[in-house]
């Protein structure tokens, strides 16, 4: 992987993210001996990103719109502390084109495709009419519009029941909606509009064919500047709760050789005809039953789940990403992409898998990772932190890697069950139930797996551990009744270090 | 001995179901060996024997009135009694009160008192952490009241509307 002499790296880098990702963004460029830049909303001022990054200035505001997605700000910022370059991460700017061109305007490298190419991808039905003349099958669907525009009847009637309603814009589950009958249609349509709206500013939604039974499975690629374009294969995202990945894997159980070489030719002839440059990932559905393949959309940006394609291929999606932004062109090529045993990641989303896997707030009275061979933890969040209703749920994301898929489940489920998290309600029991269940251990699942299994998400039966739980917590009680009430919601932050409190830097 | 039992909050406990007889209530019959390694008067941990002789490590943080436990891979909060937590916490409506499942923002309110209501049609819509949870009518009735409006910041068990009492009419 020798580096192009005339290309000159970046000295600074500003990170345009809050969360794992925003860690993980500073990790690779830190490695890389780039100076690094943070940016924060007052919720997140005791932050990890912020306690990681070189230099970290506060945006002012709590709401997303106030903070990570103003973009004047950011880029004022930026320039005023003499960065290089921004890393937008994921969600919030990533895939904003005029946040790009806004980057380049003020003379600022976005790390990323190209503003033109944001927009044509962002663009659903523009980019699934790229995706025929690339020759890559797509699932038939309806123009955009907005409610109220035109009659749903209208729409729908090339389309058929069940259908899956979804925004324009975006991505993430956010705005969509399964319809099974032509009397819930409006209903759906308006309250995904309205989603859509808050989510992406973008009330414009559309209609698509629901393939039951299908399989959400994606291919990374990577592309330079001078249109070396190779891909990194594939992640299985089939274990989902309202259209929101849970649990990703590669390779994916569903692929043979065969269909696993058509989908990546699809993938790359897809990012070459869209003129894409940097990380990429090409999302399809697989029909499980015909073993048929369609296009869904391509994803202008790195993903939530590149951590397990880094873990079978070793290399450093983000530090690619850095080169290709700086001018580097590719030296891997095709026959370099070797993946060596299974990775496995799960999100740890702070919700509750018994209610709905509704979403919950508060202090992290306890967060204690786990650590062993083939674990990892990308992590945004740190003991003692408050977990607010402002942003995304997701609190870190463990990756389990093992020489084949039975021992990276096997050590996923040990670093789960050795993970006490306290303070906020998690997924984790869900976590440990899903790898467990038949169906993951045989690879024969699909999207409709959460749902087809309601005992993922029952609660559980209060068994002896529960029992013990009860003795432990009455003991405690017993033990601790002169303690005041109230003295754990100000007890000190557990992962405490001497530079804790310090302040931050907080002008330019 | 206990004179103040505790209260699982969470993880809810199951439809009942007769054929499962062990409950918390029950759990101090049981011999256990508890192995305090650390303790502060907020927090504890060490490991507790099980009846099948293995033993697992476990986790205590207090919070105000709820004792948090971690506990061989499950987390449960146990709660001082008071009558109405355990029903709010779960989101779970009480009486006549229609109470708010998820912390986060009112971004639409559908109703307005006097308003007729049918089970199912939407009353609020909240968003959460970028997510739309929209707040039903769990019955039939009639509005009384409303208690929040677009753009309100609203906590979990918070109450939205109120339905005017069910006169018993069946």
């Amino acid at each position: 992987m020798g580096r192009v002499p005339h290309v000159s790296m970046f000295s600074k880098v500003l990170v345009a993210n809050r969360g794992e990702i925003a860690v993980r963004v500073l990790q690779t460029l830190q490695a890389m001996g780039i100076a690094t830049a943070a940016v924060y909303s007052d919720p997140d001022e005791n932050a990890p990103h912020v306690a990681l990054a070189d230099e970290a200035f506060a945006l002012g505001g709590s709401t997303a719109e106030e903070t990570y997605l103003d973009r004047d700000k950011i880029i004022q910022l930026a320039v005023a502390c003499g960065a290089q370059a921004v890393h937008p991460g994921y969600g919030f700017l990533a895939e904003d084109p005029t946040f790009s061109r806004e980057c380049a305007e003020a003379g600022l490298v976005f790390i990323g495709p190209s503003p033109e190419t944001i927009a044509l991808l962002g663009d659903k039905i523009r980019s699934k009419e790229t995706a025929v003349q690339a020759g890559v099958p797509v699932v038939p669907s309806s123009p955009v519009w907005r409610p109220k525009e035109s009659q749903p009847d209208d729409i729908s009637s090339g389309i058929g029941f069940p259908l899956l309603v979804k925004a324009a814009a975006g991505g993430g589950g956010r705005g969509m909606r399964i319809v099974e009958r032509a009397q819930d249609l409006e209903p759906a349509l308006e309250s995904a509009s309205r989603e859509a709206a808050s989510a992406f500013g973008d009330g414009h939604v559309f209609l698509e064919r629901y393939v039951p039974a299908a399989r959400h499975v994606e291919f990374q690629v990577l592309a330079d500047s001078s249109g070396n374009t190779i891909h990194l294969l594939e992640r299985e995202c089939s274990v989902q709760r309202r259209y929101q990945k849970v649990i990703e894997e590669t390779p994916s159980p569903a692929l043979n050789d065969d269909l696993r070489n058509r989908m990546a030719e699809s993938a790359v002839a897809m990012a070459k005809s869209v003129g894409y440059t940097n990380a990429g990932t090409v999302e399809f559905l697989v029909d499980a039953q015909t073993g048929e393949y369609f296009f869904l959309e391509m994803n202008a940006r790195i993903q939530v789940e590149h951590p397990i394609t880094e873990e079978t291929l070793k290399l450093d999606m983000v530090e690619w990403q850095t080169r290709i932004a700086a001018g580097e062109n590719l030296s891997l090529t095709q026959e370099d992409i070797r993946p060596s045993g299974h990775a496995l990641e799960c999100r740890i989303y702070a919700e509750d898998p018994y209610s709905n896997f509704a979403p919950d707030t508060g202090r992290l009275l306890a967060w204690r990772p786990p650590s062993g061979m083939g674990i990892r933890l990308d992590s945004g969040v740190a003991g003692g932190q408050e977990i607010t209703a402002y942003y995304d749920s997701m609190l870190a994301k463990l990756v389990a890697w093992g020489p084949d898929r039975q021992s990276a489940i096997g050590r996923m489920l040990a670093a789960l069950v050795s993970f006490p998290v306290l303070g906020v309600t998690t997924n984790m029991p869900f976590l440990l139930r899903a790898l467990a269940h038949p169906d993951f251990g045989s690879g024969d699942y699909d999207t409709g797996f959460i749902l087809k299994h309601p005992e993922l998400t029952a609660p559980p039966e209060q068994g002896h551990l529960a029992g013990a739980a009860a003795e432990v917590a009455a003991l405690f009680c017993r033990t601790n009744k002169n303690g005041t009430p109230g003295q754990g919601l100000t007890a000190p932050r557990e992962t405490q270090g001497p530079w804790c409190g310090l302040p931050k830097s907080m002008f330019p | 001995m206990t004179t103040r039992r505790l209260q699982q909050v969470h993880p809810p406990e199951p439809e009942a179901n007769p054929a499962s007889p062990e409950s918390p209530t029950q759990a101090a019959d049981v011999e256990t060996d508890i192995d305090i390694t650390s303790s502060l008067p907020d927090r504890w941990e060490g490991r507790v024997r099980l009846k099948d002789g293995s033993t697992v490590p476990f986790l205590v943080r207090r919070a105000g009135q709820q004792i948090h436990v971690w506990l061989a891979g499950q987390s449960y909060v146990f709660s001082l009694p008071a009558p109405t937590t355990r029903a709010r916490r779960n989101g779970q409506q009480t009486s006549d009160d229609i109470v708010c499942p998820v912390p986060g923002v009112v971004t639409a309110v559908r109703v307005a008192p006097e308003d007729t209501v049918q089970a199912g049609q939407d009353l609020v819509i909240i968003e959460s952490m970028k997510t739309e949870q929209i707040v039903k009518s769990p019955r039939d009735g009639v509005v009384e009241r409303v208690s929040v409006q677009e753009g309100d910041r609203v906590d979990r068990g918070m109450r939205l509307v109120v339905l005017v009492p069910e006169v018993g009419e069946v």
